[in-house]
């Protein structure tokens, strides 16, 4: 035989295992049904980049776990609609008392949980007064203000809260809201129990969860069948899988400027809004040298925002001021207090002679991260800080080097939390160790204002911790979606816990 | 990534053989004029960078390749890609360096001692070698660097430690068969000391051995290097390095695909200059070749 | 050549013993507080002690390890930290999806390296010979997951032919299964291909050197005749020893292919609970890859001596 024959052989071989594979590129992609207009396809695949460790967030922390079940699997009595508004969920109404401590809710009829069991008041306060005794998340505490929450009858509810609160209220729309039966929570961690329009049904570890549409709901039904929450550790592969098909809608982009190649083309919709995720430059406000007022005001004097933006989120996003959405009713637009002026920036670093000081820039690995650690570097350097980069592994190394021990001078994150100025800034253990006691009286009365008050209030709040230069606030992170076009439904603004599933449809 | 030397080497056939000098065949030219060109580049950004590699420069983001300031262009952050490609190859360097230098300096004098001690200590030395290889380079490395936090030097410490066992296992048998020949039984039936023995004979007729395995080794660090910084396990932001240009340059892989284009070639090439390189030294090294010229 | 395997089997156990010891060492060594990482930022101190007891992480070191063995010994993995599901399951399952693509990847290879090796063997004083082996030498130098990208660019989003990622287990759609699988294995296939190929050359090049087939060609045999006739078990000796170490390797360097092509495999399961600091799951795991090697070394050695006569007379 020879070589050169032995040579073809070889690639013909090899072609031919290439060919054998994608023999079968022709096959259809999914099981369809025929709807009035034809063949609707009712199968629905998403693309998510954070995978739940557990599907329990009672007893575990982390955003992708109410971003898949809650208002999907989970439903809340009161949710929160596009423009920030408290809607009706399974409380049909509300009622609250002049002493502003008694809420009594009216719930809907009708509503079963995926279990055969009916939803009743029992059941909602069961479920509220299961977030004090079983709960062990910190979250829990936004419960604490509950003194009592009774059924009067099957369908009307009423808690007692110790104090007024206007955050409670809003809390109940979050994942602490969930309503859950007393039967499922043995099966919390695989087996999710709610009175959703989707039935959890299966959990492919490292790949998918699935659902199927609730054939029992009780409110509107979902369009979608069939939907996979599909997850991708790489932004370039959620890309990816969307060009060839795998998925339909990419549901967060982390890659922004990635997005390029969906732009103009006819095949794609992009949907661009807001989220809750203010991404933070933290400053560890408890120790030298980032305890002096004039050194956190020369790095925030020291950061081009808008270079900032366009460098490492590819410009999008909104510049903030402060530690408020503008999808808040008390957002301002407050970055004018501190625009970029180097002169200035470079003038209080010689004042405070910090230059001589490493500081210590201590990034959790995480790809925004890391993107805007180097363009803050970069920049504090040219008004004469000295940077030293450290990037710690998230969520270990981080969690406990700069969140318990507060070990550095500053880090960046996302707060994607809603409404979490209080949280972030409000308790002087928080790692951002920021204590003023102005502002946790403001935040306290805010909570027990009237409505009107506690617009004003959290206004007022939100710019002396701005004017204080309590952290820096990088900007806000985009809601980026791509789906493929004829998808509809997908929210402009992401400022909810959840992703809601029954809003989409092909249209 | 994977552990494996591109070639293997057999000394079984070299140590203890007069070296022959030969005209430099094609490998060694081509290989050795790369790797000279990458420390030459690693030299010459010490003195001299176009820009600043670190600079983020919002108004010069995205530049194409052949724009007038910046030759290679820039990526998304606006800093010149020349730059980080010149200092990248102090990183490349360092990180072959650090590999090497970790399973030579281990590797070797294992190698020697469980050639040159009783038998059982030999032995022993090399069922821990084994024991060594069962654990992979790229596992070794992640799970240093969640031990010791991620860094170019735990990582490539770790890479080093797993490449351990090729030295010794090649040193130790071509140290067996310097041995076994005749001057250095003359020299131990003299009384000549062991450790003499070792210093005087065994280390110089091996360390051609060594060089060979040491050009293969520093290529596989090199890969190593890009694969743990594609996971987020290598070199850390914001040293330049090759391997994380090329990871950056993913969601950038459509618009902009010669940032992911330079980084992959000076990996690519640079990893062919150190195989070339041990290819080109072990065919002037080895004479079981010498028939074929 | 009992003795050899009485004593084989002994240094297989005691290496087991040792390699235990050093991967509970090294769990002992990670930084993190696992019980912190799995209640995230969120957590309460309280909650966060109440789960170290939880995980046994409050017990005396030793006990930790004792009882971690025992349930080795037992083929008891144990649960996971953080979803409390048992462990054994599902580092069978990813097992089961990276040894699909590790093997398939290993063919691939054999297929690319024992012809393209031996012909640079055979031909090695030839400018085709030394084309080959200075492609063979350019496909090392690439890294695995760059031919990747590379791949899924060209064949998966300009050409559409195949998906550019994603995993469907082989009884669920079979049609879908292959599809996904073509540009992985591809990838790593092929670079493995390249560093085998070296290995094929070399190993031919010795046989060929062998006063058999000096005499076999002597007789008037074609290069590739006398060597196919009596050289081909000899060469395959150190070839296998390769392959096997490959292939063991791979089980975790396959991860990032696996990143590269969202493949749930093994690498990204022990990359995932080394995140979430699953310590058990993460000693799990790496004990089971210490295994595999050493059980890998173990056959490879004994087959070595089934393979080689001369190994059988000489030796031990």
């Amino acid at each position: 035989m020879k070589p050169s024959r032995i040579a073809a052989a070889g690639s013909v071989l090899l072609l031919a295992l290439t060919a054998a594979c994608s023999a079968g590129s022709g096959t259809s992609d999914g099981t369809s049904t025929t709807g009035a207009g034809g063949t609707t396809d009712t199968k629905l695949t998403v693309g998510l980049v954070a995978e739940p460790v557990s599907l329990d967030f009672t007893t575990k922390d982390g955003a992708a776990i109410p971003q898949a079940l809650l208002d999907n699997v989970y439903e809340t009595l009161v949710k929160v609609d596009q423009s920030g508004e408290l809607q009706p969920g399974l409380a049909a109404a509300w009622r609250v008392s002049d002493d502003k401590k008694t809420y009594t809710f009216d719930l809907v009829q009708g509503a079963t949980f995926t279990n055969g069991t009916p939803f009743t008041a029992k059941d909602a306060a069961f479920s509220i007064n299961r977030v004090k005794s079983d709960w062990t998340v910190s979250l829990k505490a936004a419960m604490d203000v509950v003194a009592e929450a009774k059924a009067l009858s099957d369908t009307q509810l009423e808690v007692t809260l110790t104090k007024p609160s206007n955050n409670w209220l809003y809390k109940m729309s979050t994942r602490v809201g969930a309503m859950m039966t007393e039967q499922g929570v043995a099966g919390l961690a695989d087996k999710p129990v709610g009175t959703g329009p989707y039935v959890f049904s299966q959990w492919r570890r490292g790949d998918s969860i699935s659902f199927t549409a609730n054939p029992d709901y009780w409110g509107d039904k979902p369009f979608f069948q069939d939907v996979t929450l599909k997850y991708f550790k790489d932004p370039s592969a959620l890309n990816n899988a969307l060009l060839t098909g795998t998925i339909d809608v990419i549901g967060t982009v982390q890659a922004p400027e990635s997005l390029q190649q969906f732009e103009g083309n006819d095949k794609y919709a992009i949907t661009e809004g807001t989220t809750n995720g203010e991404v933070l430059l933290s400053f560890n406000n408890g120790k030298a040298p980032m305890n002096d007022v004039k050194v956190r005001q020369a790095v925030r004097h020291a950061i081009d925002h808008q270079a900032l933006l366009d460098t490492c989120w590819a410009g999008r996003g909104t510049l903030i001021g402060s530690m408020v959405p503008p999808t808040d009713p008390w957002y301002e637009d407050l970055t004018g207090l501190y625009p970029y002026d180097l002169e200035k920036a470079k003038a209080l670093v010689q004042e405070t002679g910090v230059g001589s000081t490493a500081l210590r820039l201590r990034l959790p690995s995480l790809p925004y991260a890391t993107s805007c650690g180097q363009v803050v570097k970069s920049q504090l350097e040219q008004a004469g800080f000295t940077v030293t980069l450290d990037q710690l592994e998230f969520p270990a190394v981080w969690l406990s080097t700069v969140f318990t021990d507060a070990d550095y001078d500053m880090s960046i994150v996302a707060h994607v939390e809603p409404r979490d100025l209080a949280t972030v800034f409000g308790n002087p253990e928080y790692y951002t160790r920021y204590d003023s006691k102005q502002l946790q009286a403001d935040l306290a009365a805010a909570d027990a204002g009237t409505p009107d008050e506690q617009v004003d209030l959290m206004k007022k709040a939100a710019r002396e911790l701005s004017q204080d230069a309590a952290g820096d606030f990088l900007f806000l992170l985009p809601n980026l979606m791509v789906a493929e076009k004829g998808i509809t439904g997908l929210p402009k603004n992401a400022i909810t816990e959840s992703f809601r599933l029954s809003d989409l449809s092909r249209g | 990534m994977s552990a494996q030397p591109a070639g293997p080497i057999d000394p079984t056939r070299v140590a203890g053989q007069p070296r022959v000098r030969r005209r430099p065949g094609p490998s060694l030219v081509v290989g050795g004029s790369i790797v000279a060109a990458v420390v030459l580049m690693a030299l010459l950004s010490f003195v001299w960078t176009p820009h600043d590699p670190t600079l983020v420069n919002a108004a010069a983001r995205l530049r194409d390749v052949g724009d007038p300031e910046h030759w290679l262009g820039t990526d998304k952050f606006g800093r010149d890609v020349l730059s980080q490609v010149l200092v990248g190859a102090r990183t490349t360097l360092f990180v072959g360096v650090v590999a090497v230098g970790v399973a030579g300096l281990l590797g070797v004098p294992l190698g020697v001692v469980a050639a040159m001690a009783p038998r059982w200590v030999g032995e022993t030395l090399m069922r821990a070698m084994d024991l060594l290889l069962a654990f992979p380079a790229l596992l070794l490395a992640i799970m240093f660097s969640a031990v010791y936090g991620g860094s170019t030097l735990v990582a490539m410490i770790a890479i080093g430690i797993a490449t351990v066992p090729s030295f010794a296992r090649i040193v130790r048998s071509g140290a067996l068969q310097v041995l076994s020949t005749e001057y250095v039984l003359a020299a131990r039936a003299a009384g000549r000391r062991s450790w003499g023995i070792g210093l005087r004979h065994v280390l110089p007729n091996v360390s051609s051995l060594v060089i060979v395995q040491a050009s293969v080794a520093f290529a596989i660090a090199v890969l190593a290097e890009a694969a743990l910084s594609f996971l987020g396990y290598g070199t850390p932001p914001p040293t330049p390095s090759w391997g994380r240009m090329l990871q950056e340059s993913q969601e950038l892989l459509f618009s902009a695909p010669r940032l992911a284009f330079v980084p992959g070639l000076a990996i690519a090439v640079a990893v062919l200059g150190f195989n070339l390189l041990g290819d080109g030294l072990r065919d002037r090294y080895d004479p079981r070749l010498e028939d074929r010229r | 050549m009992l003795l050899h395997l009485v004593r084989r089997t002994a240094i297989l156990v005691a290496s087991l013993a040792v390699s235990s010891v050093v991967v509970f060492g090294f769990m002992v060594l990670l930084p993190g507080d696992p019980a912190r990482v799995a209640l995230g930022v969120n957590a309460s101190e309280e909650a966060v002690g109440r789960l170290r007891a939880e995980f046994g992480l409050d017990r005396p070191l030793v006990e930790q390890y004792a009882s971690w063995v025992s349930g080795l010994l037992r083929f008891d993995l144990g649960r996971s930290y953080v979803s409390q599901v048992e462990i054994a399951p599902q580092i069978l399952h990813r097992l089961q999806v990276t040894l699909w693509l590790v093997v398939c990847a290993m063919l691939v290879a054999l297929v690319i390296a024992v012809p393209m090796g031996t012909l640079m063997a055979v031909r090695h004083r030839r400018p085709s010979g030394f084309l080959l082996s200075a492609l063979s030498q350019v496909g090392v130098a690439v890294p695995a997951f760059l031919a990747g990208i590379l791949l899924i660019t060209v064949f998966a989003v300009r050409l559409g032919w195949l998906p550019a990622n994603g995993w469907t287990p082989p009884n669920e759609d079979p049609a879908q299964f292959l599809r996904q699988l073509v540009l992985p294995v591809l990838s790593l296939g092929l670079v493995q291909g390249a560093v085998l190929t070296r290995y094929v050359r070399s190993s031919v090049l010795d046989v060929q050197r062998e006063d058999y087939i000096r005499t076999a060609r002597a007789k008037g045999l074609g290069p590739f005749r006398a060597l196919w006739r009596h050289g081909f078990r000899n060469a395959a000796v150190p070839v296998v020893t390769v392959l096997a170490l490959q292939l063991s390797t791979l089980l975790i360097g396959a991860v990032v292919v696996e990143r590269v092509f969202v493949i749930p495999g093994l690498g990204s399961l022990l990359l995932d609970q080394v995140s979430n600091r699953d310590l058990v799951f993460v000693q799990d795991i790496v004990m089971l890859l210490v295994v595999a090697v050493l059980l890998v070394n173990f056959l490879v050695d004994v087959l070595y001596v089934v393979i080689d006569p001369r190994l059988r007379a000489g030796h031990s």
